[in-house]
């Protein structure tokens, strides 16, 4: 019996031990980002974004005061309420850790659907119709990829706040958490529109394209049914990618006050408010850092686990560091 | 060779154009927050800062009028903020040199230090080294500069006082002064791209390795060391260099934004951070086209350099 080419992926990916270690690690960030709500009420007992300046809590028999006279926040208790201490403010850093990775995680992939949903249509109409809508797009897609992603990043996002966008009937006020999500899924189109426009481009030319063609097939619907199914491998292994990208471009953006808008929490906004802080409660660095970090490490080690199992020959190309 | 210089030259000069059109475009039309208000001081214009602005900046005139005028003053260096922002130009011509210097280093050492492991795991291929080294890699681009930068200016330079926690040093004042204020952002800065480039090099060596040319060259007797050096680095670092020249052009306006301002040094990411926080128009639109100016060029001087290096890109591209 033959076994198809995802089966055969699936196979190669489960016996990759290196990247089941890190989708395991991924996934439990996921599912302790999701659970962030329960765990606020129920471990917890506060809110992200509630104050507990004059508030003392019992550690180790003795009352102390989440924020001390001084305005020194608590650090770490490993205990229920404050497991990761406070901040500034006596906000529980644990309760804002979870929102903020949860924020950060929608955004990036948010971003990465927003650019799937508009690169897809645009590589195969390139590479497969050629010609005029090839060079039209090509030349677009080729400005935007000769300036960083963070600076046009930075730039649209700022353009945005000022004046709110319309698209459709979504209406983007300024300080929305769709911002980042919009623009870092616009500045990675051409990231995921190249590679598609070149295998679309090679496909053209295969018999079964021109059989299809021959049998009568509209050129939309022979995309669709035809080329697609292709390029799904190169398309899944290079979302994995720019997943891992738009989680770092979102805390860039949002360090440089261009994406999320404190107090609402994500990594980046933690970081930012932790730099500030850093002399007398470094744990309010270290503790966003080290998140930021895992997610990265376990999303790039999946990334190139599912890399490894879909392109094994090394096709698609892709620049790691890029666009971040 | 001159004529491919010439051509990529006008090719980037095209593109800083478009980039400036779509600067203005995005910022002088688009926000549907009246302009003058903004332009009349953030969000509290009235009518009558709204009446000196439209006059100072001729507001009611056509569209490609107000585009002309609003280049002509970036590229004279004029601009007309309503906070002060002096003669923007020379500012940003003065934080060049600054950013090159962040830019240069830390591109030499993530190149020097991804060539030299890569070529240790070719060396080493399959064996323990290899492994070691290709993991460190994966490890030092899942650190991404923002942290990595947080992190060394935080405990290193700020709390552990090793380093200098702010400013610059001009390399003409004090070349041991300059490393010393530079030292952490190239670290900062090179790491993860250093652990990339290990991944990008290694694999296109190893390319290289296997060619039946190289087998050749061994057996008619050539030292390990002349084939590495003079046969197998420059075949396989050509798919390489094109990668280090676009992430060149790129740092211009990536990682050189959060770098400075979290080092404190003067050059063009910190300023064009502190310009686009103040929300003032004119200055943004400045300092994006000045940008891009220096993205497109540097590409094309990088695109230069590569052809150089590589004959066979020197012919025109077929129509990718």
């Amino acid at each position: 019996m033959s076994r198809g080419p995802w089966s055969l992926a699936l196979r190669r990916l489960r016996t990759d031990r290196f990247a089941l270690v890190f989708g395991i690690l991924f996934a439990l960030i996921v599912a302790a980002a999701i659970a962030a709500p329960l765990y606020a009420s129920e471990v917890a007992h506060t809110t992200p974004s509630e104050n507990h300046l004059t508030d003392q809590i019992v550690v180790d028999g003795e009352p102390t005061d989440v924020v001390s006279l001084e305005g020194i926040p608590i650090g770490p208790t490993w205990r229920g309420s404050y497991l990761l201490g406070a901040d500034e403010n006596g906000r529980d850093l644990a309760v804002r850790l979870l929102y903020g990775a949860r924020a950060t995680l929608v955004i990036g992939g948010g971003a990465v659907l927003l650019t799937l949903f508009l690169s897809i249509p645009l590589g195969l109409a390139a590479g497969y119709l050629g010609g005029r809508t090839d060079a039209l797009i090509s030349r677009l897609l080729d400005l935007l990829w000769s300036f960083p992603a963070l600076l046009l990043g930075v730039l649209l996002s700022t353009a945005i706040s000022l004046s709110g966008a319309q698209i459709g009937p979504v209406t983007i006020g300024s300080g929305s958490k769709l911002i980042p999500l919009v623009v870092i899924g616009l500045v990675y189109v051409p990231y995921m529109t190249r590679p598609l426009r070149g295998q679309a481009m090679a496909l053209r030319g295969q018999p079964f394209v021109e059989a299809a063609r021959a049998a009568g097939m509209r050129p939309l619907r022979l995309m669709a049914a035809e080329l697609l199914p292709h390029l799904s491998a190169t398309i899944v292994v290079v979302s994995t990618l720019l997943f891992v990208n738009a989680v770092v471009l979102e805390a860039a953006l949002t360090f440089l006050g261009a994406g999320v808008n404190p107090p609402e929490p994500s990594l980046g906004v933690l970081i930012a408010a932790g730099l500030s802080e850093v002399v007398l409660s470094p744990h309010l660095l270290l503790v966003p850092s080290i998140a930021l970090v895992l997610i990265v490490l376990s999303l790039t080690g999946l990334a190139e686990g599912v890399r490894r199992a879909l392109d094994p020959r090394g096709k698609v190309n892709f620049d790691l560091v890029r666009g971040r | 060779m001159i004529g491919f210089a010439a051509r990529r030259l006008g090719a980037a000069l095209v593109t800083a154009w478009v980039a400036s059109i779509i600067a203005f475009v995005l910022f002088w039309t688009v926000p549907n927050v009246d302009p003058a208000y903004w332009l009349g001081g953030a969000q509290h214009g009235n009518d009558a800062t709204r009446a000196r602005a439209t006059e100072k900046y001729g507001l009611d005139d056509p569209l490609p009028v107000q585009y002309v005028r609003l280049m002509k003053s970036i590229l004279n260096g004029e601009i007309e903020c309503f906070y002060s922002c002096g003669s923007l130009r020379t500012t940003f011509v003065q934080a060049l040199p600054v950013t090159i210097s962040l830019v240069a280093g830390a591109g030499l050492i993530a190149v020097g230090l991804g060539v030299w492991l890569a070529l240790i795991c070719v060396r080493h291929r399959g064996r323990w080294q290899d492994r070691l080294i290709t993991t460190a890699a994966t490890a030092a681009y899942s650190v991404p500069s923002l942290v990595l930068a947080a992190l060394l200016w935080a405990f290193v330079s700020y709390r552990w006082g090793l380093f200098p926690a702010e400013g610059y040093v001009r390399l003409r004042d004090s070349p041991w002064g300059w490393a010393k204020h530079l030292f952490l952002p190239w670290i900062a800065s090179a790491l993860p791209f250093a652990g990339a480039y290990v991944h990008v090099v290694r694999a296109s060596l190893l390319d290289t390795v296997d060619q039946d040319w190289v087998r050749t060259a061994r057996a008619k007797g050539l030292s390990e060391k002349r084939l590495i050096r003079r046969h197998v680095l420059r075949n396989g670092l050509i798919p390489p260099v094109n990668i280090w020249g676009l992430d060149f052009s790129h740092a211009f306006g990536g990682f050189v934004l959060y770098v400075e301002v979290i080092f404190g040094l003067p050059g063009v990411g910190g300023l064009t951070a502190n310009t686009l926080a103040s929300f003032d128009l004119p200055p943004i639109v400045a300092l994006a086209v000045y940008l891009a100016i220096v993205v497109v060029f540097f590409s094309a001087v990088v695109d230069v350099i590569v052809a150089w290096l590589d004959p066979r890109l020197r012919q025109p591209r077929p129509s990718t």
